[in-house]
């Protein structure tokens, strides 16, 4: 035994300093000291908000939301996809559990539950605030969702799950949530499609602003400000999915525990 | 000073690079999947730390920036910003691995679970067990 805890002391070492002398040389470019942009970097960072260079331009301020929704939109709109199959696989594995409700509302004392009150609608603010400004500043769909599903978190431990269910937050309607959300996302990347199929114009897919060969585009600008286009319709959906999933994934992971146990009996299961 | 900053964020990038190799260790060598995962976390977190790492420069006279826009009405604005903005593509490709790293983390902890409820173990090395004893059993039954 201590001979092979040896040679795993010695190969994690021999790891560590094979991997960071590889990095080091410039196994993934000149690292830590550069003080130049790469040009790629260059490109993103110069073309992100250009009204000049219309047909490259993602037309949005934010670089980051720029890349995540406009110039690598399909890669974003599968990683949506596979949060979705984990939740619905998390869905799946609880199969036959009821989320029973009417066993009393019990809880946490009535100084927790006022604070829970007053701080929710504001955590809820914060959510959309943070998805409204995604093309303006850091942040976005993603972000500005999981902030709203903490406020379901607040709920469900400083109330139950009984008031979460009496104020219509219940599985289905998450889950029809979490859908639409996604329905959302796609009909907004084959928008500017169906409506260049419509009036007889070429466009493509996950088109934003005007292209090459394209002239149709989302409206840029909303009273002056710049609304990124379908930027703005990608993060809304974004945070609709993705604060209903997290949601849904919460009150599964609270459900009761002789429950989930006879459900995996076999018992229970309509 | 010039000298030190440089020594310093190659100390940082290392020791990403050693709390990655750690995580590895944790993911082969501990037996229980509630600390494969607390591992396979650290795993992925020290990743996006270390390419986050990648896309920072040092921005000779002045401090480096977040890669938005914000002086957007002047046409100088985008320019203005390169001189001083950080690289935004690791940013956005970290952003989708830490979304699929939660629906990741998400499913196996709900699996652990499951498997724990059945079983009444998450260590890996005792389900093994579990599952050689039932085998032998099912032998047993057929030869019988």
């Amino acid at each position: 035994m201590r001979v092979t805890d040896l040679v795993v002391a010695a190969s994690i070492v021999a790891l560590a300093l094979l991997l960071s002398y590889a990095m080091l040389l410039g196994g993934i470019g000149p690292v830590p000291v550069r003080s130049e942009l790469r040009t790629l970097a260059l490109n993103y960072i110069l073309l992100t908000y250009n009204p000049v260079k219309i047909i490259y331009s993602a037309l949005a301020p934010e670089g980051v939301t720029a890349i995540v929704w406009d110039y690598r939109g399909l890669d974003t709109y599968f990683e949506t996809a596979v949060m979705f199959l984990a939740i619905i696989s998390v869905v799946a594995l609880t199969h036959g559990c009821k989320v029973r409700i009417g066993l009393g509302r019990g809880g946490m004392s009535l100084i927790v539950k006022t604070t829970t009150r007053i701080l929710m609608p504001l955590i809820v603010l914060a959510g959309v605030s943070i998805t409204m400004h995604g093309w303006l500043t850091p942040g976005g769909g993603f972000q500005g969702g999981a902030t709203i599903a903490v406020a379901t978190v607040l709920a469900l431990v400083t109330y139950s799950l009984d008031t979460l269910a009496k104020h219509g937050i219940r599985k289905k309607v998450l889950l029809a949530m979490r859908s639409a959300g996604l329905i959302g996302i796609a009909l907004t990347a084959v928008a500017l499609l169906l409506v260049g199929l419509a009036i007889g114009v070429n466009a493509y897919i996950f088109q934003n602003q005007e292209r090459v060969g394209s002239p149709l585009a989302f409206p840029a600008y909303f009273g002056g400000t710049p609304t990124g286009g379908s930027l703005l319709f990608y993060n809304l959906f974004e945070a609709f999915a993705v604060s209903a999933g997290l949601s849904l994934v919460i009150i599964m992971a609270s459900l009761r525990e002789s429950e989930v146990r006879s459900a995996l009996r076999g018992e229970g299961v309509e | 000073m010039s000298e030190l900053i440089p020594y310093l964020l190659t100390v940082v990038f290392v020791s990403f690079v050693i709390n990655l190799v750690i995580a590895l260790y944790g993911i082969f060598a501990r037996p229980t999947l509630v600390k494969k995962i607390i591992a396979l976390t650290i795993f992925s977190d020290s990743l996006n730390s270390l390419a986050i790492f990648v896309g920072y420069r040092m921005v000779p006279k002045g401090v480096p920036a977040p890669p938005v826009v914000v002086n957007y009405t002047s046409p100088q604005g985008p320019a203005q910003l390169a001189k001083v903005a950080v690289d935004p593509l690791p940013q956005a490709l970290v952003l989708t691995a830490i979304v699929i790293g939660l629906a990741v983390t998400l499913f196996m902890v709900k699996v652990t679970m499951q498997v724990y409820r059945v079983y009444g173990t998450t260590s890996v090395r005792k389900l093994e067990r579990i599952e050689q004893s039932n085998r032998e059993e099912v032998e047993e039954e057929v030869i019988e």
